[in-house]
């Protein structure tokens, strides 16, 4: 263990290399660069490379093909990064390559105010690659939680053969907190399972009962299929209603089935709580305080903080608001990950309360909108 | 215990540095918990930088990251003092930097630490670009809650060899502002 004093973009690169990161590849977008500054330095020390590509399609694309190398990869980015990047995310979930993405959210839409911070992208996020399947996305509120979930991100990716996001802001990436860091040893870290077969029974996309095939890499001595169409358990492309019927339904049901290994959440004075707010990321940070000062003057309100956005603990979220009787959504957008919230208390006032600032709402910003509710 | 702390001055004068020396200070060496923004200003263009610093004995004070009710601010320059001082509460501790004229506050009841750090700098150390150290030293003698030996080894890992002695004359040149005030 080691005590540093870090910002979140440091915290998240630190975090990464813990994990085993030894791949990154990206372009340069503010507020995110000093990840790929971080990594330029520091990663080749403990035997990893950095590279710079022509852009976020390529950076994207080579993390990809560092991951079917068999080595642990990932690249950073912004929101017009990321929009880039979505045709290879799609690819990275239909041939199950596990790496990470470290999204750092600035306003928008398009170019916005490039230095600034927002919670606009949640459902890009969510819903941005195309064809259907399920994401797994993480938001920390404190430099320490960058850190944490970032190794989080990398555990999840190779225990499920997925693409993991890490979905930061502007104002935590730049935040400076004391940090609590893990040596060899001290953290779980999880890789990607390895075929058992003999080499020539060994089909690429055959998964075990927990719906997620064994991954064999390039270079390892099995025939290795990598294929974007849709293709059957030995990789070969198919074009029947049974082939894809089975194949999308693994990719989703393999998050759905084992989302108790994906999710995490943080509940705070909800015990009692006839107010509950969901918030997550940096403004969960402001309505921490809110929530606090608002006990002092004897309302009984709480806090429900989702750490994985994607998928939501919806098993805590119910809990947790389960004697209130107003429940609040505060978010630095327009208001739309309420409407996540809706889906799981479908019999309770569920309110909006959309608070846009270009670095984190006040308590006092926030309160000013809530009061007409309280 | 929790602190909030404001530190503002204008670009160029080594706020950001003061704020990271206090930072990585309370973090690393004195098992603090802080938190800690910054937003800064270019000397050549002029503007206010500034950080935001809360310290905390235990992790759950932590909430909102900027300063609401200063329990310390420190001004390393006066021209801004009206527009912060709505940051500011009773009973506020605030150092300023007296070399400069000083303009009236426009808020009763703190209480106000006044030194002449830049003029000290150039006068002792012939060096007016450590004049932030000096305010530091004074901070930092006069609240006594992080240690003089914690800056000083967070000066060791955040200033390049070539500067780090004068840094820490600095420093001490201010901390002796303190004692010779008793």
């Amino acid at each position: 263990m080691k005590v540093e004093y870090l910002t979140g973009n440091y915290a998240i690169a630190e975090g990464a290399m813990t994990a085993g990161l030894k791949f990154y590849a990206g372009y340069p977008i503010t507020p995110s660069s000093e990840i790929f500054e971080y990594l330029a330095k520091e990663l080749p020390k403990v035997g990893g490379i950095v590279v710079q590509f022509e852009d976020e399609i390529a950076s994207i694309n080579a993390i990809i093909g560092a991951s079917w190398a068999g080595v642990k990869a990932m690249t950073a980015t912004s929101g017009p990064g990321f929009s880039l990047m979505l045709e290879g995310l799609s690819l990275a979930i239909m041939i199950e390559t596990p790496l990470v993405i470290a999204y750092v959210m600035r306003t928008g839409p398009s170019t916005g105010i490039a230095t600034k911070s927002g919670q606009y992208d949640v459902m890009q996020v969510r819903w941005g690659a195309h064809g259907n399947y399920e994401i797994v996305a993480y938001a920390p509120w404190s430099v320490q939680e960058a850190y944490d979930l970032t190794i989080k991100s990398f555990n999840v990716s190779e225990l499920l053969r997925i693409p993991v996001i890490l979905l930061s802001d502007a104002t935590l990436v730049h935040l400076w907190e004391r940090v609590v860091m893990k040596g060899p040893g001290e953290v779980v870290i999880v890789d990607r399972k390895k075929p058992k077969v003999p080499k020539d029974m060994y089909k690429p996309y055959e998964p075990d009962e927990d719906l997620v095939p064994p991954m064999a890499c390039f270079g390892e001595g099995y025939r290795v299929l990598v294929e974007s169409l849709t293709h059957d358990e030995r990789g070969y492309y198919k074009t029947t209603n049974e082939v894809q019927r089975k194949l999308v339904w693994r990719l989703v049901n393999k998050v759905r089935k084992n989302k108790h290994l994906v999710v995490d959440s943080a509940s705070y004075f909800v015990d009692d709580a006839e107010y509950v707010i969901v918030a997550y990321g940096t403004t969960a940070r402001s309505v921490y305080a809110l929530v606090k000062e608002l006990r002092s003057k004897g309302v009984r309100i709480g806090l429900f903080r989702p750490k994985s956005l994607w998928p939501i603990d919806d098993d805590a979220l119910v809990k947790a608001c389960s004697k209130a009787k107003k429940v609040f959504v505060v978010e630095n957008n327009v208001g739309v990950y309420v409407n996540e919230v809706c889906r799981f208390l479908k019999n309770k006032d569920v309110i909006s309360i959309p608070v846009i600032d270009l670095d984190i709402p006040s308590p006092e910003d926030i309160l000013n909108v809530m009061r007409e509710w309280l | 215990m929790r602190y909030e702390l404001l530190v503002v001055g204008r670009g160029g004068q080594g706020v950001l540095l003061l704020g990271r020396i206090l930072g990585l200070a309370a973090a690393k060496y004195c098992n603090l918990y802080v938190t800690s923004c910054e937003s800064y200003a270019a000397e050549t263009r002029g503007g206010d930088s500034r950080v935001d610093l809360i310290l905390a004995s235990s992790e759950d004070e932590l909430d909102y990251i900027k300063v609401r009710g200063a329990d310390i601010a420190l001004f390393l320059h006066p021209n801004s003092l009206a527009k912060f001082s709505n940051l500011l509460k009773d009973r506020s501790k605030v150092f300023i930097d007296s070399s400069f004229p000083i303009q009236s506050l426009g808020i009763r009841n703190v209480e106000l630490i006044k030194a002449p750090y830049t003029k000290l700098a150039e006068k002792e150390l012939k060096n007016v670009r450590v004049a932030n150290m000096v305010a530091l030293g004074h901070l930092v003698g006069t609240l006594k809650i992080l240690t003089q030996e914690s800056i000083e080894r967070a000066i060791d890992d955040l200033v390049s060899t070539e500067w780090r002695d004068l840094n820490k004359k600095a420093f001490k040149l201010g901390v002796r502002i303190t004692n010779d005030e008793h």
